[in-house]
């Protein structure tokens, strides 16, 4: 099986609907799995609805153009997506906004950058849709709803002849909400990295594929959705909700259908290590579970331990856990670890990784542990590790930032010229012949072909030469006093010379210190871990710390308002050269125009 | 973990009390804290209860109580306290409506 079988994912699909026929494509679980009969989604019955869907959107001239999707979790989501590329539209997949509580306005910014020319969406939710593009003023957006019967003329469904080069979806990535960018896939993309993410996975056409992902997701699509069509096999999937409310459930799907291959982000690794009791558990079998990706956030050191140790006895094997990178940027996969062989976890020296050397541990110093998240396979891609600030090729075993090239990686975001240039077509010096490279925004190293991710490049601080990572100054503090709570760590700039400042969250009543104290105590401890000054710590309310929907601090946008002055503090020491700053910065915000309601 | 103040498979209605117990001891796991700085009239999100964890315990409920409640619950009856209440009311009325 190559990808060069086939022109694009559309061809893909019909040539698999002709081979599995009546063979299951999809079973789905909408609520629990012990017990529950799935619905089921044969190739077939894939292939007749995608055919209808996509005729009704060739009737309306959408070929070519971007067509939303609006979906709960389910079958009605992969009928639609598949119908999209059977037109030769442009799918684009977003989180039904009523699902999670959130305001259809968040997805009024994707339609308005995409130039969406139709939504499709459930019968139940197509009034609510409707009177949304309505408010909007979206007058030439059609609504269509995919689950009352056929909607257009299957027979008069014309194949648009595709090519690798046509695009088959925009991925807007989560962590988008002010300024929406979809990410270009083309079937040459997705086909190129589906056959990636089978090499390195072990994945073939006799796997049981699925999990719990959402859909519009770039992990749930590829790695559930797409992959078991890509290798003609089923994929068995369950509602994120269903998850999140009983998190055995994942391991129950594992079990009772001999899933061989699932994945999640670390975090739900860890809720299953938390939440799941020996009761649940009783019976379960996961020696099924060949590949359990961990992707898409850090991959931590203490969940791989907990997790393979927690479910061993119900025959989860080490070598089952299977850390991997990727990013809707490359399609999804990047790495992932050699098969058959348990996490590799590596201590270095904390001092070294702070100047951005990977080396050590030494006795007696400190040291992080770093997850090795695999190789990259040489017909997939090329990963360097470069200096994002001269641009020239890391030494091995110096921290840089990772770039990579290959067939699966994306051309660039929608409409977004100069922001691909510097992105997606950087150059390496003094081996410019070798062509463009993406550069990720990720920091981390190489080490015997082994990716280690040690962070992100916009959020690093750099003071005194030392390359320090929020996210371990965040630990630091919240393991200095139960009372504290989460952390954003950043740095701001006044003028050549770079401050550290701390903003934690803290239930005061609890701290069993004055907050003066526990202030201090807090610029003493990091400032002799990670040998920086902390000048700057701002205690605040709970709820303050601003996190998107899924769960990551926005480090970003906390430095955006305290810059505004709009962090509001219990108690706060400044440097006097930084509270000029806010000073300023509060007085611009609100010459600006209203200014921001202020957090805290 | 403590053990929970209720068995919930045993014979006897759960009280307010012996819920605010057993939330109080689901809410420290979700939120990794000890049980007993978990307050009653304190609301959940100054613990930094966040929707992931209102969602755990939707499921927890359902789990031990039989009892489907939707997510939003957590925010509707923000403390350890209201949402015992609420249960209780709750359980009363389905075992009301079950006769």
């Amino acid at each position: 099986m190559t990808v060069a079988e086939f022109g694009s994912f559309a061809e893909l699909v019909l040539t698999r609907s002709d081979e599995r026929g009546d063979g299951d494509a999809f079973l789905f679980l909408a609520d629990g799995v012990k017990g529950k009969e799935p619905e089921r989604l044969s190739y077939l019955g894939l292939d007749r609805t995608a055919r209808d869907i996509a005729s009704w959107l060739q009737e309306r001239g959408l070929a070519g153009r971007q067509v939303l999707l609006l979906f709960p979790s389910g079958l009605d989501f992969v009928k639609a997506f598949v119908g999209c590329l059977y037109a030769g539209a442009v799918a684009v997949p977003a989180p039904l906004p009523s699902e999670q509580g959130q305001h259809f306005r968040r997805v009024s910014g994707i339609v308005r950058d995409a130039r969406v020319g139709a939504v499709l969406t459930l019968a139940e939710h197509a009034p609510e849709v409707e009177a949304w593009l309505k408010a909007e003023g979206f007058s030439d957006v059609a609504c269509l709803a995919t689950d009352q019967g056929a909607v257009g003329d299957a027979d008069a469904w014309r194949d648009p002849g595709l090519s690798p080069k046509d695009l088959a979806f925009l991925q807007y990535t989560s962590g988008s909400t002010s300024e929406p960018k979809g990410v270009m896939v083309t079937h040459g993309n997705l086909l190129a990295n589906e056959a990636a993410i089978a090499r390195s996975t072990g994945n073939t056409s006799e796997s049981m594929v699925g999990g719990w992902l959402p859909f519009y997701h770039d992990m749930g699509l590829m790695g559930h959705v797409l992959q078991p069509l890509w290798l003609g096999t089923t994929g068995v999937l369950i509602p994120p909700v269903s998850f999140l409310r009983r998190p055995v459930r994942w391991l129950e799907l594992v079990s009772e259908y001999g899933v061989n291959a699932s994945a999640g982000p670390n975090f739900s690794f860890d809720l299953c290590v938390r939440r799941i009791t020996d009761a649940q558990l009783e019976g379960l079998d996961l020696s099924s579970w060949r590949t359990a990706c961990n992707g898409a956030e850090p991959v931590r050191a203490e969940t791989v331990k907990a997790f393979t140790e927690r479910f061993g006895p119900y025959g989860f094997r080490p070598e089952a856990m299977f850390p991997c990178y990727g990013m809707a940027e490359t399609t999804l996969l990047v790495t992932g670890i050699p098969r058959n062989r348990a996490a590799l976890l590596r201590e270095v020296d904390a001092a070294g990784l702070e100047r951005g050397v990977v080396e050590g541990p030494y006795l007696g110093a400190l040291r992080r542990t770093l997850v090795s998240s695999g190789v990259a396979r040489a017909e997939d891609f090329e990963v360097r590790i470069v200096d994002p600030e001269t641009l020239v090729e890391c030494a091995e075993g110096k921290v840089g930032e990772i770039w990579v090239r290959g067939a699966s990686v994306s051309s660039g975001y929608w409409e977004r010229p100069e922001v691909n240039a510097e992105i997606f077509g950087a150059r390496i010096v003094d081996q410019e012949d070798l062509g463009t490279w993406l550069r990720t925004g990720d920091m981390g190293v190489l080490g015997d072909g082994e990716l280690f991710v040690t962070g992100r490049l916009k959020e690093m601080v750099l003071i005194n030469g030392r390359n320090i990572y929020p996210y371990d100054v965040e630990s630091a503090v919240r393991a200095l006093n139960p009372a504290i709570g989460t952390g954003a760590v950043f740095a701001v700039d006044t003028g050549g010379q770079e401050h550290l400042v701390v903003i934690h969250e803290i239930r005061a009543a609890a701290a069993g210190a004055d907050l003066k104290t526990v202030t201090a105590e807090v610029q003493q401890h990091v400032g002799r871990e990670f040998a920086v000054p902390v000048g700057n710590v701002l205690f605040v309310r709970p709820g303050t710390v601003r996190k998107t929907t899924s769960g990551k601090t926005q480090r970003t946008l906390m430095r955006k308002l305290f810059l505004e002055g709009a962090v509001g503090a219990l108690h706060s020491v400044l440097d006097p050269a930084v509270a000029a700053l806010v000073e300023a910065g509060a007085q611009a915000a609100q010459a600006d125009g209203p200014a921001p309601a202020e957090v805290g | 973990m403590s053990v929970p103040a209720t068995d919930p498979t045993a014979n006897t209605e759960p009280t307010a009390e012996s819920l605010s117990s057993w939330l109080a001891d689901r809410i420290a796991l979700y939120l990794q804290r000890s049980p007993s700085e978990i307050q009653p009239t304190v609301p959940l999100a100054e613990y930094g209860l966040d929707s992931v964890a209102a969602l755990s315990l939707c499921g927890d409920i359902e789990e031990d109580f039989d009892l489907v409640l939707e997510p939003t619950v957590a925010w509707d009856y923000p403390t350890i306290e209201a949402l015992a209440g609420h249960l209780v009311e709750e359980l009363q009325s389905m075992e009301g409506g079950s006769r």
